[in-house]
């Protein structure tokens, strides 16, 4: 009897969530629908965002969100991993604990704290290094800034401020405390036994990390790496103080400029009118959407991978 | 086993004294409410402008010791107005009335009932980051055209000729103009761009009409942000004046209520006005131009108290700053949307201190005072508010600076007239302007100081520095610190031709950095920015970072192949034996 209660109440728990989250996608359907049915496909891939002008769209915010999202991604899951790494396998156990508890701290910062740590003090020495970067591999697409003239020294360093970039860099920041204890939870618990073999076998540590807890946590890292992503693409507050909003399509990351949907509805919410309101509800959509895709991405993965059976090899 | 049921009832009677002293405690401070003050008032909250929220701020933290709890938000004008319309805010705040036309766009007034009414004046001043040869320029000048074209992406280098010709004792350098813009809907924005469609609209319109937007275009909210102009947004006064003031945003100008570039220590520009004067917005400049504003004063017009601000862009006092303007409170004048009678109470107290005392402080806040005109028009506005407190205020009591016995506005009568170096023309005053005030190194003008830099030229050789001053001959002596090739160098084309040394030679490449200067003091301006080695890609620079990549990467691979070697070699030894 009270295991079938104890099943009941579980079962009605899942169910909400199911539930609380179709009516999120409803109600954001529901509110969009008027700015969707007056712009139609146009939607997608219109760059402006007027939406008393009749154009919008969500093309320019999406590549936007997209593009500082990897960035972020690209610098928090070396961090994450290596942070990850050295607390579960080589910090000695009290150095550990202080180790765990900074991290989970560094979770707990908030975004707006970050947001004017990046402003007022991160963007300027990290200018510095997207001054570089544009200089020496300024010919890769990617990294190409307009109006840096590297032999003018009288050239404005606000070319490389405000830019994708950054923004990336700073929420990478915010991400990797929730990728690295992901990451940790797993490798802690590769089992002892492999672990013993390995070193058996006659693997030194590295040896064993790479052959036992790697292969064993490869399903969390790459769920921890989604649900940093997931994080990724929805923060606002940082990415809203840091960049300067433009709505085009900016593929140059170390370029002054870009735009993301979350920032985008914290910058026009305020003040919409109607019509406003819903092209915003349908972005949020957008956004809602992609990290659903995202987090299915995620879970197909994290099922199909062996993680938490055995190890690979 | 004895004592235990003797304690106990002691213990109970213990326990029974500590009850009665708690209830009594309790009943007493139920009997005495919290707080020494006279009236309780209850919480107010309310949102809005950002150009006027550095004296709000002021204001709220300073009735917090009467009791009275104000939040304010500053949030831009845009979303103050929305949200006293929607009813989330209690009282908003906004440079701009409702029902102004945005791009066709019309900003709906609210349902609910509400008046304006003026809080304080001030300037909308250009707060910008500008260095010559590492010293910070602070004596900056702008006529209005250039300010626009600046602001429409006409201009982009703050060595043009135009720029040159307001200010012509200081050498500017070859710097890119980072124009610094608002990205969130903000009332700054709407009374710079107002301006500038009133004054200004041939470049104003084309500017919209390059980013797209329908023509004529008059005020807007949003600064239109044309992509890959090297425009910069930034949300909020606080956003782009703390972007502006960082190091590396040199070059940057923005747009700002003139007490931000005082806290921010950043000096503005002095703005020509129409009588051929460049002025900065003091609170006594801004006070004689809003002598011109036209009030609306018909009492049953919905847009009561608004200002026309026309007269005040083209106001012939030498004294004005022409960008002046009044910032408004909206109040709500019925019980509705959330707001009672209770609340009233505080928003009146709170409207009538800042109406009266507060203006004070206006000045050193980095605003202007209200006239008394004004001042009495509010307070007859506060009295709509439902629940307002009928305090009989005696306005003469308020020591507002604009008052005066006979009705004058006292602080635009006794503003002091702009020095003769601040008149259109050859010369340039050198004094600092907003939160900085040091002077600014300026650079000789025509024949008078030609001797200056000749002796400045003498000196570099010597390699003394600092006897350069405001005269002059301060340029080369910076540029015998830049180093010995560079000093002699520049030394040498001073003392060579005096009035002549324009162009400057790179010590390290050989290349002409600057060019078509005039007078010997120049050589200081493009002298020193020397930062970096321009077009030697496969020089030394890179061969250090080359080596260092390798170093790097010896460091992460080298150790495992190492080991990898090793542990094969001793096996191989093993196997050998």
């Amino acid at each position: 009897m009270p295991d079938r209660v104890f099943r009941g109440i579980l079962r009605g728990g899942g169910t909400l969530v199911l539930a609380i989250m179709l009516l999120v996608g409803g109600f954001l359907t529901y509110r969009a629908w008027q700015a969707l049915s007056a712009a139609r496909w146009s939607f997608v891939t219109t760059e402006t965002w007027e939406p008393d002008g009749g154009h919008f769209g969500i093309a320019a915010v999406l590549v936007g969100t997209v593009l500082i999202a990897l960035v972020a991604i690209v610098f928090a899951v070396p961090l994450a991993l290596g942070t990850a790494l050295y607390i579960s396998e080589f910090a000695p156990p009290r150095l550990r604990r202080t180790l765990i508890s900074v991290v989970d701290l560094m979770a707990a910062v908030p975004s707006v704290v970050y947001g004017l740590w990046g402003l007022f003090f991160f963007q300027g020495h990290v200018v510095t290094v997207a001054r570089w970067i544009s200089t020496y591999f300024g010919w890769i697409p990617l990294f190409e800034v307009d109006g840096a003239d590297p032999r003018d020294p009288l050239a404005t360093a606000t070319v490389f401020t405000s830019s994708t970039f950054i923004a990336g860099m700073i929420v990478s920041l915010m991400v990797a405390p929730i990728i690295c204890s992901v990451m940790r939870e797993v490798f802690s618990q590769a089992p002892v036994g492999e672990r013993e073999g390995a070193y058996a076998l006659g693997a030194h540590r590295w040896g064993m990390i790479r052959s036992v807890v790697l292969p064993f946590g490869k399903g969390g890292m790459i769920g921890g790496t989604m649900l940093g992503l997931g994080r990724a693409l929805g923060e606002t507050i940082a990415v809203y103080m840091i960049i300067s909003p433009v709505f085009v399509i900016q593929p140059h990351i170390l370029q002054n400029g870009t735009s993301s949907v979350s920032s985008l509805i914290a910058l026009r919410y305020g003040e919409a009118s109607d019509l406003g309101m819903s092209a915003l509800m349908a972005a949020g959509l957008a956004l809602f959407l992609m990290t659903l895709v995202v987090n299915f991405a995620a879970s197909s993965i994290v099922a199909r991978s062996r993680s938490g059976a055995a190890s690979d090899s | 086993m004895i004592p235990a049921p003797v304690r106990r009832p002691r213990a109970r009677r213990a326990y029974q004294a500590l009850a009665l002293l708690v209830a009594l405690v309790c009943a007493l401070l139920a009997s005495h409410p919290p707080g020494a003050f006279a009236v309780t008032y209850v919480k107010i909250s309310g949102s809005g402008s950002t150009w006027s929220a550095n004296a709000i701020e002021q204001w709220r933290r300073n009735v917090r010791q009467q009791g009275m709890t104000v939040n304010y938000a500053s949030v831009g004008s845009t979303v103050g107005r929305t949200q006293f319309a929607n009813g989330t805010s209690d009282f908003g705040v906004s440079e701009i009335p409702y029902g102004l036309t945005e791009f066709g766009t019309t900003d709906t007034p609210p349902r609910r009932k509400y008046a304006y009414m003026p809080i304080v004046a001030g300037g909308t001043s250009f707060m910008y980051n500008l260095q010559i040869g590492g010293r910070r320029v602070t004596n900056l000048r702008l006529s209005g055209d250039v300010i626009s074209k600046i602001f429409t992406g006409r201009l982009t280098m703050w060595n043009a000729a135009e720029i040159k010709a307001d200010n012509p004792r200081l050498n500017l350098p070859a710097r890119r103009i980072v124009p610094v813009v608002r990205s969130d809907g903000s009332g700054t924005t709407a009374q710079f761009t107002l301006w500038m469609s009133k004054q200004h609209s041939s470049l104003w319109n084309d500017y919209c009409r390059r980013a797209g937007k329908p023509t004529p275009c008059g005020l807007t909210s949003y600064f239109p942000n044309i992509p890959g102009s090297g425009f910069v947004a930034q949300s909020g006064s606080l956003g782009v004046a703390g972007y502006t003031k960082q190091p590396q945003a040199e070059g940057a100008i923005t747009y700002v209520e003139y007490s931000y570039a005082r806290n921010a220590g950043f000096p503005v520009v002095k703005v020509l006005n129409t009588a051929g004067y460049y002025v900065e917005p003091t609170a006594s400049s801004v006070a004689v131009a809003l002598t011109r504003a036209q009030i609306n004063n018909d009492p049953r017009s919905a847009n009561y108290l608004t200002q026309n601000l026309d007269g005040v862009y083209t106001y012939g006092d030498r004294r004005t700053y022409p960008l002046s303007s009044y910032s408004y409170m909206i109040v709500p004048t019925k019980e509705e949307m959330g707001f009672t009678k209770a609340k009233g109470a505080t928003l009146s107290a709170f409207d009538n201190y800042f109406l009266c005392e507060g203006q004070q402080q206006a000045d050193r806040l980095g605003y202007s005072p209200l006239p008394i005109n004004l001042v009495q028009a509010a307070m007859e506005q506060v009295r709509k508010i439902p629940g307002a407190e009928t305090a009989n205020i005696d306005i003469k009591n308020c020591n507002n600076p604009t008052f005066s016995s006979d009705g004058k506005n006292l602080l635009a009568k006794n503003a002091p007239y702009p020095a003769a170096c601040d008149k259109k023309g050859s010369d340039q005053c050198a004094t600092g302007t907003g939160g900085a005030k040091q002077p600014t190194t300026q650079s000789g003008s025509g024949g008078a100081t030609g001797g200056g830099s000749g002796s400045g030229g003498s000196g570099s050789t010597g390699g003394s520095g600092t006897t350069g001053g405001a005269t002059g001959t301060g340029g080369t002596g910076t540029a015998g610190t830049t180093g010995g090739a560079g000093g002699t160098t520049n030394g040498g084309t001073t003392t060579g031709g005096g009035t002549t040394g324009g162009t400057v030679v790179d010590p390290d490449t050989g290349e002409v950095l600057g060019s078509g200067q005039s007078g010997g003091g120049d050589t200081t301006v493009a002298a020193s920015p020397v930062s970096l080695g321009s077009g030697d890609a496969l020089g030394l620079r890179t061969a250090l970072m080359a080596l260092s990549a390798v170093l790097l990467v010896g460091v992460v691979v080298g150790p495992p192949v190492l080991a990898r070697l090793m542990a094969g070699r001793s096996r191989r030894d093993r196997g050998a034996a």
